[in-house]
């Protein structure tokens, strides 16, 4: 076996699992808030890199809602302040459909929620692709991505985009942890998730915690198609691919855990580098097959997942 | 004659289309002790979730004197009530402290970790485990800890469920003891559910008895505990 290629790809699979990683971690927020899969998150996350996309190039003829973004002082915005700018979109928009949409269905059984989040996502899509097309964009690098932004390690290359993306995650979960373990607003949301009409019983506002649930899965999406609209090129569907990964990612991670997401986004990563590259009879094209499989045996086998809270309730 | 904290006029509550409160009228006064009595079912833990707005409700419900028939439920805790439920509303998956600390959500005083402490000194066992996870305590210590927790917001009422639901009856003296001592000393008023009526009732300031979605019976807890209607049903005479 050549050692260099395999460490190449080991290499190659870190970028998408930080992806993957990132955009599963928005997933496990709504679910320990709502106990389901928002199914639009990917699509969301793509419309806020749009976003994102407007703010760096400002008013151009043929570019819709260029001349709305023209108002915005200073734009077009430097590729750092226009990721910012998509995160604070993708987080008053994500508070906005919790109020606006989600909400209405709380008490609804579990299928309308499933029915209208991928509702969403075809909407989403489709707007996406009437206001801007659905060719490929580029969309600039947020980290150095030239052919020599790399690190040689045993021969094979680790690129800095990869390097950016994992200490953005990482930065991300110690924030996330620190918020949810750390200060009041994050023992809301555990109190909530674990008992909601408890919760209330102790004065909780329910609403609020989960609009500022919705938005926090929101932003952190909109980073992770920012950060990868680099390298899939900026189009609609950009994200859906990632979507099916992540769901994979979270269910194998355990569908309530932050470390459960990054962990999974990574084995997820690997599976899909390194099982076409060493399994005779899965081509490149079958690459989604070894994660959909793992998290069939996860669902099958233990379903809380590799992270995930077992039930440990008494009666 | 002291202060109305609570009234409840013509309350009527429903689940949906099933109607449970057909009009139920009473008060709860400043430093008292309430209880409520009733069989299964009469609508006991309806009414306590009706002043907490859990359910559908009609009719008027005053919080000295403010109408919160009409606000939410978590509005109606910041405006100082404790509701410990029937069922103890465990946070499962959260630690025996995390617990307490949702139970001082609604303050930003500093006296919080003093009454952790006390409320650790009261249930002692709870304070061995309060880094454990809520839902592997027994019920009993659940039920101590929905005590604890509730009492964290420093209420003004306090609303209890059938506390002594599941507990060993030392346990039950214990708490029905630290009860009073809370109404006693730190004037904590109370309306209390339990089917332990002769504990509640030696307790308690004055009573009501509910049947089927209505007051069948009111009066000074002396003389329920002597009414032959009640001793029949509940006091088991
Ligand atoms: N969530 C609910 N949905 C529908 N019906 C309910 C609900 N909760 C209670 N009920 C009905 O309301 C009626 C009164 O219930 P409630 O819980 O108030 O009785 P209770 O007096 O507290 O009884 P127990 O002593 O058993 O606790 C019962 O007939 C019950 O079936
Ligand atoms: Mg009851």
């Amino acid at each position: 076996m050549d050692l260099t290629l395999l460490l190449q790809r080991l290499f190659d699979a870190v970028f998408n699992g930080g992806i993957y990683a990132s955009l599963a971690l928005a997933l496990v927020i709504i679910y320990r808030a709502t106990g389901r899969f928002n199914f639009a998150q990917g699509e969301m996350a793509t419309f806020a890199a749009f976003v994102s996309f407007l703010l760096l190039t400002g008013p151009r003829p043929f570019l819709r809602g260029g001349s709305v973004v023209g108002l915005i002082p200073g734009v077009p915005w430097p590729i750092p302040l226009a990721v910012l700018g998509a995160v604070l979109f993708g987080i008053v928009s994500g508070a906005a459909t919790e109020r606006i949409l989600i909400r209405r269905l709380e008490r609804k059984p579990d299928i309308a929620s499933v029915n209208v989040t991928i509702g969403l996502l075809l909407t989403l899509n489709a707007l996406t692709a009437e206001l801007w097309g659905t060719g490929g964009r580029f969309f600039p690098a947020v980290f150095p991505a030239g052919p020599d932004d790399h690190l040689l390690i045993g021969g094979a290359r680790l690129r800095f985009t990869s390097i950016g993306v994992w200490l953005t995650l990482l930065i991300l979960v110690l924030l996330l942890v620190l918020l949810m373990q750390r200060t009041k607003p994050g023992l809301a949301f555990r109190a909530m998730s674990t008992n909601r009409a408890s919760a209330e019983l102790h004065g909780i506002n329910i609403g609020r915690t989960l609009a500022a649930g919705w938005a926090l899965a929101a932003g952190i999406g909109a980073l992770a198609a920012t950060l990868s609209a680099n390298s899939v090129l900026l189009e609609p569907s950009m994200m859906l691919r990632v979507l099916i990964f992540s769901l994979a990612a979270a269910t194998l991670g355990g569908l309530d855990s932050p470390k459960g997401a990054v962990v999974g986004g990574m084995i997820v990563a690997l599976s899909q580098t390194l099982v076409p590259a060493y399994v005779p009879f899965v081509g490149n094209e079958l690459s989604l097959l070894p994660a959909v499989i793992m998290m069939l045996l996860v669902l099958l086998i233990r379903p809380a997942g590799l992270f995930g809270t077992e039930q440990v309730e008494r009666v | 004659m002291s202060d109305t904290i609570l009234n409840v006029s013509d309350l009527h509550a429903s689940y949906g289309p099933l109607s449970v409160l057909r009009g139920l009228n009473f008060e709860v006064n400043e430093g008292q002790v309430v209880v409520i009595l009733g069989a299964n079912g009469a609508g006991k833990t309806t009414t306590l979730r009706s002043i907490c707005q859990m359910c559908d409700t009609e009719g008027s419900i005053t919080l000295r004197g403010t109408d919160i028939s009409s606000k939410g439920t978590a509005d109606i805790i910041r405006l100082g009530v404790g509701h410990v439920p029937q069922g103890r509303g465990t946070f499962a998956e959260l630690s025996v402290i995390d617990n307490l600390l949702i139970g001082s959500y609604t303050r930003s005083d500093d006296g919080v970790q003093a009454d952790i402490d006390r409320w650790f000194e009261m249930f002692p066992i709870l304070a061995e485990r309060r880094d454990q996870l809520a839902g592997s305590l027994s019920g009993g210590e659940q039920q101590m800890l929905a005590v604890a927790r509730a009492l964290m917001s420093r209420p003004e009422l306090l609303l209890l469920d059938e506390p002594s639901l599941g507990l060993a009856p030392i346990i039950v003296e214990q708490l029905f003891e630290t009860l009073q001592r809370l109404n006693k000393e730190d004037g904590l008023t109370m309306l209390l559910v339990e089917q332990n009526a002769n504990l509640a009732l030696s307790m308690a300031d004055h009573g009501y008895v509910i049947e089927s979605g209505l007051i069948a019976l009111e009066g000074s807890a002396q003389a329920l505990m002597t009414d032959p209607a009640v001793q029949a049903a509940y006091l088991g005479a």
